[in-house]
């Protein structure tokens, strides 16, 4: 197969690996904004994050056969079973005092190995196998390079899943309390909304966003033991570059470590291993407060 | 829990303690191994848990293949086959072993999935005088005096098929592996044999790309620097789920055009179920194919058949082959087989019939000089099977 350049041959070999960054980028995006939204809004460290994502995942690779009912039916069942796990984790949290990060850490750790033991246990130790639709299963041609069919849908749906997250929070009252929140939760809680109830609301609501990208990504970061782990990973490091409370800048991130492990894989191999957290320390390096500007000033 | 226990509880802790004492007693008591009923204890160590449960399943199912075709006997003696689950590694590799070698007192160790394990396992076997009939992991080892393994060395595979690929593909060969020790080792015996027959790589500087392990599980930036480098062949070796990734992203991606020759773990037993259609048209070499014609691969293939869906694999077979060399050592040790008679007389069994074809143990490395073969993914019924297309060089030194 001979492709035909669609730019300056310097550039061309990097086309793929760039549109792959977007991909990765979008799927760490809508893994990490639950972090964020945790962590920023409900001022709660979740370390159990990781584990929302996987048991998606494992939805995924349970349900998934090869038809589009199924993905359909995946997707729910993965967004559910999440978010109740989210809403789980906030009844856990209760005795906790808000704010107390350690506690938080530790309780919510211990519920991710837990968690990753008992899913471990159900679904065995082999990394379960992902069926997509047939349809998406192939591959299509862009700009004379050939790129997997999944991966192209996947970032059309992540990126109107991204507006929809936008619009939920600018627009609509939960998402205008979500802010309230953020900006001051002492008034909020004048106002007769009661704290706990945002902070459960926004636990099952970080549990649904994880799921739903652990069912939708599994093609690409799929169900296995350590998927908790990279997952909580890649959240945290967005969570350090995009800074709390401003989905720009966590959008930047996410985007910014999917090129990085794309993109920039693919221009420096032999760096591969440590590309990702060379840049977050120079990031850190250069501008201590990540990507982007808080909403918050503290 | 209440500080004080029952006294009843407590009492039973006690009887239950007393039992297991006595019982490890009577055993300490034994001669190592073999008991005056001509029995004999063989200890098999496979990882039975964790990330190579797939390979120490196979591997046990083999040994036991063996004796349930064989009457449950070795050299004539009745076998009590002691299992231990090997783990992840030597951490829990090494207390097993020890069990086995120090409480039950086999007379012979079997199995080991990881070349860790092997390597972390050997001390004790110098200490207890045990030989060990390895049928999978072997690492570099100074001293092979009572190591003998049933598998292959690491970088066998890629040299084996270094002639074939030279022969075959017009261009230069791009070779990518897992950064890890068993990558180096399998990728190294491809490039070495390829460079000395004067084969190109086309790897920009002209050294394999490694890529982090097991952190990889995108690979299209790299296939994104092959289609770049105008590679007309891939070679590369992965295992596991690693395997399955690469294939399947390969087959979407836009060198799926360019053949691709690997190691034959890359399609080998579970992960060519998982890859499927991705899969097909894969070169692989390796020193078994569940098809090979003649007689002992028949009988074997059959009997693993009637107790198992799908067909056995090289792990498998690797066990199959230690049952059937301790089999002939353990009759060729006489009255007393004690460990010390057994290692010798491994040493000096010759030629091994056995379904991969015939071969015999090195005297220098203590692993087979053995045939390797060219197979590849093809349809086979319903399934997607590798398929016997060549034989390769018999490698072994």
């Amino acid at each position: 197969m001979i492709a035909v350049a669609a730019g300056p041959n310097r550039i061309d070999p990097y086309l793929i690996p760039a549109l792959d960054g977007v991909a990765y980028g979008l799927l760490v995006f809508v893994a990490a904004s639950g972090l964020v939204f945790c962590f920023g809004v409900a001022n709660i460290l979740n370390l159990a994050h990781g584990l929302l994502y996987a048991i998606g995942g494992y939805t995924a690779a349970a349900v998934l056969d090869g038809g589009w009912a199924s993905l359909a039916l995946a997707l729910a069942v993965g967004v559910l079973a999440a978010a109740a796990a989210g809403a789980l984790l906030a009844g856990l949290l209760t005795p906790v005092a808000t704010g107390n990060h350690l506690s938080q850490a530790l309780l919510t750790f211990g519920v991710a190995l837990a968690g990753g033991s008992l899913l471990v246990a159900g679904f065995g130790p082999d990394d379960p196998q992902v069926r997509v639709p047939a349809a998406l299963e192939g591959s299509v041609m862009v700009a004379g390079h050939r790129y997997a069919a999944y991966r192209l849908v996947f970032i059309v749906v992540a990126a109107v899943l991204a507006v929809a997250l936008y619009l939920v929070v600018r627009r609509t009252r939960a998402g205008m309390l979500v802010r309230a929140a953020v900006d001051d939760p002492e008034m909020v809680a004048c106002l007769g909304v009661s704290p706990a109830r945002i902070r459960a609301g926004v636990l099952a609501a970080a549990g649904a966003l994880a799921g739903a990208a652990g069912v939708l990504g599994a093609p690409i970061i799929g169900p296995g033991t350590d998927t908790a782990d990279t997952v909580l990973l890649l959240s945290l490091v967005v969570v350090v570059l995009g800074g709390l409370g401003s989905m720009a800048g966590t959008l930047l991130a996410a985007l910014a470590i999917g090129e990085i492990q794309t993109l920039g894989v693919a221009l420096l191999p032999s760096a591969a291993p440590f590309l990702l957290f060379a840049a977050m320390a120079a990031v850190l390096a250069v501008r201590a407060r990540g990507l982007a500007g808080r909403w918050r000033t503290t | 829990m209440p500080l004080t226990t029952p006294w009843r509880s407590r009492a039973l802790t006690a009887a239950l303690l007393a039992t297991v004492l006595t019982t490890s007693t009577a055993c300490g008591d034994d001669a190592p191994g073999t008991s005056a009923g001509g029995s004999i204890k063989i200890g098999l160590l496979a990882s039975l848990s964790g990330t190579y449960q797939a390979v120490g399943t196979e591997i046990r199912d083999g040994f036991q293949l063996y004796l349930d075709t064989h009457d449950g006997k070795l050299g004539g003696r009745q076998v009590d086959l002691v299992v231990a689950d090997e783990g992840n590694g030597a951490q829990t590799a090494v207390p097993a072993a020890t069990k086995l070698l120090k409480q039950d007192r086999v007379s012979a160790l079997t199995g080991i999935v990881g070349g860790g394990s092997v390597a972390g396992v050997t001390p004790v076997l110098n200490e207890t005088k045990v030989p060990l009939v390895g049928s999978n992991g072997r690492p570099e080892l100074k001293d092979v005096s009572r190591i003998w393994h049933t598998s292959y060395l690491s970088d066998e595979p890629g040299a084996a098929i270094a002639q074939h690929v030279r022969d075959n593909v017009k261009g230069s060969v791009y070779a990518i592996g897992p950064d890890y020790q068993g990558g180096w080792d399998e990728l190294r015996g491809f490039t070495d044999a390829f460079d000395k027959i004067g084969g190109k790589l086309a790897n920009p500087d002209g050294k394999t790309t490694f890529t982090p392990f097991p952190a990889t599980t995108n690979f299209l930036p790299y296939f994104a620097r092959i289609k770049a480098s105008g590679a007309a062949a891939v070679y590369t070796f992965y295992a596991g789920s690693a395997a399955v990734d690469f294939v399947k992203q390969y087959a979407q991606s836009e060198i799926k055009d360019i053949p691709l020759y690997a190691a034959g773990f890359l399609t080998e037993g579970g992960v060519l179920n998982a890859q499927g259609e991705a899969a097909r048209d894969i070169y692989s070499v390796l020193n078994y194919s569940p098809d090979l014609d003649n007689a002992e691969n028949r009988a074997f293939v059959a009997a693993w058949k009637a107790k198992h869906d799908g067909s056995p694999t090289t792990y498998a077979l690797a066990s199959y082959d230690a049952a059937a060399v301790l089999d002939r050592a353990i009759g060729a040790a006489g009255s007393d087989p004690t460990p010390e008679a057994i290692n010798t007389a491994i040493g000096q069994l010759g030629q091994i019939a056995s379904p991969r074809g015939t071969w015999q143990f090195s005297t220098t490395t203590h692993s087979p000089v053995q045939k390797w073969y060219l197979r590849q993914v093809r349809q086979d019924g319903r399934a997607l099977s590798n398929t016997v297309v060549g034989d390769l060089a018999t490698v072994g030194r």
